[in-house]
């Protein structure tokens, strides 16, 4: 609907994904892919090296360090890749995505929550479960 | 050549079903053959089949629905029949027989009937009430439809080919495995719910794009209707909870096709993973459909108390605490399965809490009623009985949300009398309220008031006297399901449920003559004024029934109800506005599209229920060529030009003239306003004009969103398989396990071609929107290498653990890892798909906006893998291997 075409300088909201007005330059465009890609490069690596057992890294805290560096690159493709931001422009955009994960959260940290119960009050150990082991 | 499928699929041997059979397959013909004596073929694809009318579309789900409850019903009838006499006795239905009865019950009133007529409501009345002219998607629209219409076909078919599931409406594991189930039903419910599943995550994607992008100029989120918020919240759930159902039936799929062990009781399979994550949707799902039906009261309340909806923004705020709360209450379905106490505790607690937010409603529609003057139309008269039999429901759901007494009552027909309660007088009754409420704006007369009023009461008492034995007969210990029972003192009261029945059957046959004898004297009940009940939202300042385009010019809404603001601006002045100022506007193109994907559907679902392999690769590439020629349109919309609109525009105006001017008679002495009115109901909700909303979002946001909210849900696909495989990393049954199995060197450079070729998609990205081909082509090509290369890796660490005897139907773990690692990879493979049309798209078509809209929707899906990708490496790859 040309109509709607016509109207886009209108609205409030910018499409997901499209970066923000002002940063349309070719070169501004591939450094801000460049910087995204190193920092998400960066971050797998650290990933990588924390999972590899280096002993700089107290044991039980990798699983945490795993998450924080997880958490941190997938922020980074948000922001340099997906281009959300914090502006009012994305507040739809955001809103979206925070819904998303909420759910998300609820979802897995439920499950895991409701199971592990289930498995201690109601499963026998898992060897004895196993038709593959059972005497 | 035809897999399982051979004559002995065919009920030869059973009276019941063959004759049943027999009987449909003549209706079926005689009424094929009869719209082709007639010549109504063409009619029907060029208005119904192929329209992309959301009013059309709306109207289609309403039939199907009011279809299926027929179905749905006579299962119900079946099954009071059979326990009213089997006391001591088999009755006249064998077990076999029975357990496909209330499986299929239960699976066509909650997806079959329930959920097409909300869905169909919505989509009738919420792009009217916005007062925008369609929905964000309209092809995608017909695409659900005709998505729902496949897995109705292919759960009617069960009934002459093959056979239904006996496991019950959810299909629990371990009776729904493989082992236990080894026959063809349980593969028609879950072929046929993922099917349709996919035409409602459909809807729910381009219902909250259109609530969230598409409304009329001036209609900021706080002047909308109260339908609209309900559908907004309701399609926001299903976005967010549809998703965990199509992953737990993908799981029960993949180890009923591929030997996997998600829910089996061998190799660390856990049925009871199954139970949790289906009720993660399941519990959703029971406010996907009530919430609708809450906006349809609250518009049928409001209209017919001549008040405006009592406590506008508690019920907003009602509507969305409850949008959330119902993700937080889903292990009250399965208290008794042994959570604990502080588990059980908390679910029961979230469980009295959302009944807070739902007895705000109830009071709001109290008060709304009070001090008004009540019009006791047949809708009011629904929407009473709601409130009164709902409240019932809603205590006996309280009483059950305390875990002490579920433990008691879990599995008796004490919960099957409550979520009928619920269900029946909460959705069942909404969906008849906007049925004829509604009815008179889709078709320009109303629905027969004598007939209506005895079909209501026929239901309500037939409800009460059908369901309140039930509560009885559940404390006193009686289970749901039984196909015979040998305690004497049920019996009275399972002959009063089967008179109940009977009565609810008097009903469904009064709301058929009411439709039959409605559209015989139709002259008689026909509406001229487009607003026969004193309406006060804006589908009634259109005529009865809208045309196509629903307003030839886009109301202007300055205050909340938006229409009676006009209107009683008009009242005041007596006269219609000037003659507005009408622009060429554009309409979607009708679409083949829905109809043929459809086919397509059936043809893989059946296939695939049947072991037909060579017929599934035919209706898998159908279905993607059909989507191909799709995309491949060059021309969407036609014009319809100020003069068309004008004249269109102009009888509408004078049936208000004569209004204004009193000239029409028989009608209440209230008069009608125009579309561009400018007047403010409600002095004290005004906002500042400018600060206001203007108008629907350009196509470029709208199909970016769109997408965005599906890439949501797909987050929320992989959040189901990752869930299971967290819960089943350590079953690995005597297996390998994730240290020693993974290679991470391979995982570094899948890990690396993934992030380059996001790279290369951004660079792409920035030179298409500079419009140079060139580089766009060279960008997308090595965006599609480097994912081949990805791919490469991947297929080849699978084989490679194939060889070494880990696949997944080693142990459970395996099964988890393999499904959620390959569900990315799938993703991949389609992203290379889609690219590759793409790319020739570009070279033939070059920049034109709708392909430059993909190429934005795709770059979103290119880079959300790699969030995907990274929350895979870390949780499976490195936290496997870790220290």
């Amino acid at each position: 609907m040309s109509e709607y075409e016509t109207e886009s300088g209108l609205g409030d909201d910018s499409a997901p994904g499209d970066q923000e007005p002002g940063t349309h330059s070719v070169s501004e465009g591939v450094r801000n892919y460049l910087i995204g890609v190193a920092l998400a490069a960066g971050l797998t690596a650290g990933s990588f090296w924390v999972a590899s057992g280096t002993s700089l890294i107290y044991v039980p805290g990798v699983p945490m360090a795993l998450a924080a560096l997880a958490i941190a690159q997938m922020g980074v493709h948000l922001a340099f890749f997906l281009h959300i931001t914090t502006g009012p422009d994305n507040a739809n955009n955001a809103l979206a995505l925070a819904f998303g994960v909420l759910i998300v959260g609820i979802v897995i940290a439920g499950s895991l929550w409701i199971m592990y119960h289930l498995n201690v009050n109601m499963m026998a150990p898992n060897y004895m479960m196993d038709v593959h082991t059972q005497p | 050549m035809l897999g399982k499928l051979s004559w002995s699929s065919l009920p030869l041997n059973q009276p019941i079903p063959l004759i049943t059979s027999i009987v449909l397959i003549v209706i079926i013909i005689a009424t094929l053959a009869w719209l082709t004596a007639k010549h109504h073929w063409p009619y029907l694809w060029n208005e119904w089949i192929t329209s992309v009318d959301h009013k059309r579309i709306g109207i289609m789900y309403c039939v199907l629905a009011l279809v299926m409850l027929l179905r749905g019903f006579s299962d119900a009838i079946m099954m009071r029949a059979q326990q009213a006499i089997a006391l001591h006795s088999p009755g006249y239905l064998p077990p076999e027989h029975f357990d496909q009865i209330f499986s299929a019950h239960g699976t066509i009133m909650i997806f079959f009937v329930a959920m097409p007529f909300m869905i169909g409501l919505m989509n009738f009345a919420v792009p009217l009430q916005l007062g925008v002219r369609d929905v964000a998607f309209p092809t995608f629209n017909l695409v659900s439809f005709w998505l729902t219409a496949a897995a109705v076909l292919l759960v009617n078919m069960s009934l002459f080919v093959g056979e239904f599931a006996e496991t019950g409406w959810l299909v629990y594991p371990p009776l729904s495995e493989l082992k236990f189930s080894p026959g063809v039903g349980v593969d028609y419910y879950l072929w046929a719910i993922q099917i349709s599943g996919i035409g409602t995550l459909i809807t729910g994607i381009n219902f909250v794009t259109t609530i969230l992008k598409i409304r009329a100029p001036g209609m900021i989120l706080t002047r909308m209707p109260i339908f609209c918020w309900t559908s907004l919240a309701a399609n926001l759930l299903i976005v967010a909870a549809f998703p965990i159902l199509t992953a737990s039936l993908g799981m029960l799929l993949l180890d009923r096709y591929l030997d996997f062990h998600f829910f089996t009781v061998g190799a660390g399979g856990n049925p009871m993973m199954f139970v949790n994550l289906i009720w993660a949707w399941g519990h959703p799902e029971v406010y996907i459909l009530i919430l609708p039906a809450f906006g349809v009261f609250s518009e049928v309340i409001s209209t017919f108390s001549g008040k405006p909806l009592f406590g506008y923004r508690s019920m907003v705020v009602a509507t969305m605490a409850i949008c959330v709360l119902s993700f937080l209450v889903w292990l009250h379905h399965f208290f008794t399965m042994g959570a604990g106490a502080d588990v059980n505790g908390f679910f029961g607690i979230m469980t009295m809490i959302i009944a807070v937010p739902t007895g705000v409603k109830i009071f709001n529609w109290l008060f709304t009623m009070w001090g008004g003057r009540v019009r006791f139309e047949v809708p009011m008269l629904w929407a009473i009985g709601f409130m009164i039999t709902f409240v019932i429901g809603g205590m006996t759901g309280v009483l059950l949300a305390a875990p002490p007494a579920d433990f008691v009552l879990h599995n008796s027909v004490f919960l099957v009398a409550h979520f009928h309660n619920v269900i029946i007088g909460g959705v069942l009754f909404g969906a008849f309220a906007g049925y004829t409420y509604w009815f008179p704006k889709a078709f320009g007369f109303r629905l027969d008031d004598r007939l209506g009023k005895a079909s209501f009461w026929f239901w309500l008492v037939g409800f009460y006297v059908a369901f309140m034995p039930l509560y009885v007969l559940g404390l006193e210990g009686m289970t749901r399901r039984m196909q015979h029972y040998d305690v004497p003192e049920w019996q009275p009261w399972l002959i009063v449920a089967a008179v109940g029945a009977v009565l609810i059957l008097i009903g469904i046959c009064c709301q058929v003559a009411q439709l039959v004898v409605s559209i015989r004297n139709r002259e008689s009940l026909r509406d001229h004024t487009g607003d026969l009940w004193d309406g006060r939202t804006l589908e009634w300042i259109t005529t009865s029934p809208p045309p196509h385009f629903n307003f030839a010019v886009m109301p202007n809404v300055t205050g909340e109800e938006a229409y009676w603001g006009m209107k009683q601006k008009a009242l005041e002045q007596r006269r219609l506005t000037e003659l507005p100022d009408y622009k060429t506007i554009e309409m979607p193109h009708n679409s083949a599209t829905g109809f043929v994907t459809a086919f397509f559907a059936v043809l893989t679902g059946f296939a695939l229920i049947w072991h037909i392999w060579w017929m599934v690769i035919i209706g898998l590439v159908g279905a993607f060529a059909t989507f191909v020629a799709f995309a491949w349109r060059d021309v969407s919309e036609f014009h319809l030009s100020p003069e068309e609109l004008a004249e269109a525009d102009h009888r509408r105006r004078e049936a208000r003239v004569a209004l204004v001017e009193g000239r029409e008679p028989g009608i209440t002495p209230v008069e009608y306003s125009d579309v561009p009115a400018h007047g403010t109901y409600k002095s004290g909700f005004h906002m500042d004009p400018d600060a206001g909303y203007k108008g629907p979002a350009s196509k470029r946001i709208t199909t970016a969103y769109g997408f965005w909210i599906f890439l949501l849900s797909d987050f929320v696909l992989f959040s189901g398989f990752y869930a299971s495989y967290a819960v089943l990393s350590h079953a690995t049954a005597g297996g390998p396990a994730a240290k020693g199995l993974f290679d991470l060197k391979i995982v570094v450079l899948e890990t690396s071609f993934l992030l380059l070729s996001s790279f290369a998609c951004g660079m792409a990205t920035i030179a298409s929107n500079v419009r140079n081909m060139l580089w766009t082509q060279v960008s997308y090509l090595i965006t599609g290498l480097l994912g081949a290369g990805f791919l490469f890796l991947e297929v080849s660490e699978f084989g490679k653990m194939l060889a070494e005897g880990a696949g997944p139907s080693r142990s459970a773990f395996l099964s988890s890892f393999f499904a959620l690692v390959g569900l990315h990879g799938l993703h991949v493979t389609v992203g290379l798909l889609w690219l590759g049309t793409m790319m020739a798209q570009f070279w033939a078509k070059g920049f034109r906006p709708d392909i430059m809209r993909r190429g934005l929707c795709f770059a979103l899906f290119w880079h959300a893998l790699d969030i995907i990708w990274v929350g895979i490496f870390t949780n499976v790859y490195l936290l496997g291997t870790s220290p």
